[in-house]
C-alpha cells in the first residue's frame, strides 16, 4: 500500500494550491455545496410556491422550469451553463461560479417539488382557518402554512442537500479544481496509489455528508419539541 | 418532444455562433498583460500538478512560458480536458490550447492549428514477454483505451475483431491491464511512456508494435487570426533553431528523465 502518496498530498486534497494559487480540493467542494444549498433553498422555495399558485402565469413557468430541469442530467446543466453563460450575460464567469449556479438551478427544481409535496400534505383546514381569521393568502403562506410544511420537509431537504454535496464532484468537467479533480490530478501523476487516493476521497465526502446529516438531525429534535403532534 | 429537441438544438447552435468577436489576439493579450493557455493538468509530463509546489508544470507549460516571455506578458494556465478545450478556445476563455491535441483535418473546421510541436504515434502497452507483439496479435482480444479518443477508433480500424474497452482516463485503463481485464492499452506513445514509468516496476511493461497512426500535436488557435498564428509558428521555429526547444524537450523527455523518448523527428521549418 502507498498511503505515503495520500499523506504527501493531503494538503492538496484539502485546499488545493492555496495560498500560492487558487483555492481547491475539499475546501472548494464545501464552498460550492454551501453556496448551492443556500441558493437552491430560496430559489426552490420561490418556485415551489409559484408552482402551487392558482394564477396560471405563475404556475405554468414554474412547471416548465421544473420539468425541463428534472429531465436534464446535472452534468449537462453544468456543461451547458458554463458555455451558455457568456452568451446570456455577455461575459464569461469563473468556472466555480458557473458550477454553483448550475447546482442551484438543478437542485432548486427538486426543492420546489419537495415544497409542493410538503404544503399539500397539510390538512386543508389550516388554510381555511387562517383565511377565515382574516389573513391574506400570502400572509397565510408565510405565517401558517410554510412554517409547518418546512418542518415536515426537513428529511427530504437533507436528502437533496447531501446529494448536492456529492454532486459538486461533477464540476470537474469544466475544470473546477474540487476534491475529485485534485484526486485525479494526483492519481495521474503518481499512478501507483489509485485505491488509497480514492478511498481517502470517498472518506472525505462521507465525512462532510455525515456532518450535514447529523446537524439536521439535531435541528429536527430541537424543533420537534415545539411541534404539535397528531391531528 | 421532437419539437423541443429541435428548439434546444437551435439554441445551442446559436450559442456557438454568437461567440464573442475579437480584435486580434496579440492586442488582446498585450492589453490584458497575460497569455491565457488551456493546458492539461493530468497528463505527465506534458502538463500536471507538481507535488511540491501544487502548481501546473510540464513540457507544454514551458513552451507557453516561452511564448508569454516573447510577448512580454505573464503566463496564466487554465486546466482543460479533451472535451472542453475546443469550446473554451472558440469562446475566448483561453487564447491558445496546449493540451496534447492531435492536429486533425476534421478539427480544422472549428479551430486553427500551429505547426507540429510534438510528434508521436499510437502504439500498444503490454505485459513484457507476453504473446502480444503487434496489433494483429490482439485479434478477438480486449484493448483498453479512453472514451472519445481517436486511439479508440484507430485501434478498432487496425484490428476489427478486437473489443475496445473504454475508460475515463489512461491510469484506469492501465489499472485494467494490470488486473488482466484487457490485454493491451493503446494510445500515443508519449502517454504510454508516462504510464509505464509511473509504475513501480516499469520493466514489467513493454511498448510494442508499429505506429497504428501518426499523432502530430499542434497548438489550438482561434480561427482566422493569422497574425497570432504566425507569431506562434515563428516562435516555435525560433525555439527549434536556437536549441531552446531541445533544452525544454530534454528537461521532460531526455535521457535523464523517467519519460525518455529519443527526439527522432524534425520540426517543419520555413525558409
Amino acid at each position: 500500500m502507498h498511503w505515503d502518496v495520500v499523506w504527501n498530498n493531503f494538503d492538496y486534497f484539502l485546499w488545493g494550491a492555496y495560498p500560492k494559487g487558487p483555492l481547491g480540493g475539499l475546501a472548494m467542494s464545501i464552498l460550492m455545496a454551501l453556496g448551492g444549498i443556500f441558493g437552491a433553498f430560496w430559489l426552490g422555495l420561490l418556485i415551489g410556491v409559484c408552482r402551487l399558485s392558482k394564477r396560471v402565469w405563475l404556475r405554468a413557468p414554474a412547471m416548465v422550469y421544473i420539468e425541463i430541469i428534472r429531465g436534464t442530467p446535472l452534468l449537462m446543466v453544468i456543461f451547458w451553463f458554463y458555455f451558455l453563460a457568456p452568451v446570456i450575460m455577455g461575459k464569461s464567469l469563473p468556472d466555480w461560479q458557473s458550477a454553483i449556479i448550475a447546482l442551484i438551478v438543478f437542485t432548486s427544481a427538486y426543492i420546489a417539488e419537495i415544497v409542493r409535496a410538503g404544503v399539500l400534505s397539510l390538512p386543508k383546514g389550516q388554510m381555511e382557518a387562517a383565511r377565515g381569521s382574516g389573513l391574506s393568502h400570502v400572509q397565510t403562506m408565510i405565517y401558517i402554512i410554510l412554517p409547518q410544511a418546512l418542518f415536515n420537509m426537513i428529511p427530504s431537504f437533507v436528502n437533496q442537500f447531501v446529494s448536492l454535496t456529492k454532486d459538486t464532484s461533477l464540476a470537474y468537467i469544466i475544470g473546477v479544481s474540487e476534491l475529485t479533480k485534485t484526486a485525479t490530478q494526483v492519481n495521474s501523476r503518481t499512478m501507483k496509489a489509485p485505491f488509497e487516493i480514492f478511498i481517502t476521497v470517498a472518506a472525505l465526502y462521507f465525512l462532510v455528508c455525515f456532518v450535514l446529516t447529523e446537524l439536521s438531525r439535531r435541528l429536527e429534535t430541537k424543533i420537534n419539541r415545539y411541534q404539535a403532534r397528531g391531528r | 418532444m421532437k419539437r423541443l429537441a429541435t428548439a434546444l438544438t437551435a439554441i445551442l447552435v446559436l450559442a456557438f455562433l454568437v461567440s464573442p468577436a475579437f480584435a486580434g489576439k496579440i492586442e488582446d493579450i498585450k492589453k490584458r498583460g497575460t497569455l491565457v493557455a488551456g493546458v492539461k493538468d493530468s497528463q505527465p509530463p506534458f502538463g500536471y500538478v507538481d507535488e511540491k509546489t501544487n502548481q501546473i508544470v510540464g513540457f507544454e507549460i514551458d513552451i507557453m512560458k516561452f511564448l508569454a516571455d516573447k510577448l512580454g506578458v505573464k503566463l496564466d494556465v487554465k486546466a482543460v480536458t479533451s472535451s472542453t478545450r475546443i469550446p473554451m478556445l472558440t469562446q475566448g476563455e483561453v487564447d491558445i490550447v496546449a493540451a496534447t491535441m492531435t492536429h486533425k483535418k476534421d478539427r480544422e473546421g472549428q479551430i486553427d492549428f500551429s505547426i507540429t510541436y510534438f510528434m508521436t504515434g499510437q502504439r500498444l502497452l503490454v505485459k513484457k514477454g507476453g504473446p502480444i507483439k503487434s496489433v494483429k496479435d490482439l485479434a478477438s482480444k480486449k484493448i483498453g483505451s479512453v472514451k472519445g479518443s481517436t486511439s479508440e477508433q484507430n485501434a478498432k480500424k487496425a484490428e476489427p475483431t478486437a473489443t475496445i474497452v473504454s475508460f475515463e482516463t489512461y491510469p484506469e485503463a492501465f489499472l485494467a491491464l494490470k488486473q488482466g481485464k484487457v490485454e493491451a492499452v493503446t494510445t500515443d506513445e508519449a502517454i504510454l511512456v508516462g504510464l509505464k514509468y509511473s509504475d513501480e516496476k516499469p520493466e514489467a511493461w513493454d511498448i510494442v508494435g508499429d505506429y497504428i497512426s501518426p499523432e502530430p500535436y499542434g497548438f489550438g488557435l482561434i480561427e482566422n487570426d493569422s497574425k497570432f498564428r504566425d507569431f506562434v509558428n515563428v516562435s516555435l521555429m525560433e525555439m527549434w533553431e536556437s536549441g531552446e526547444y531541445k533544452k525544454v524537450y530534454d528537461k521532460w523527455f531526455g535521457k535523464d528523465t523517467k519519460n525518455y523518448i529519443p527526439l527522432t523527428w524534425t520540426m517543419e521549418l520555413w525558409p
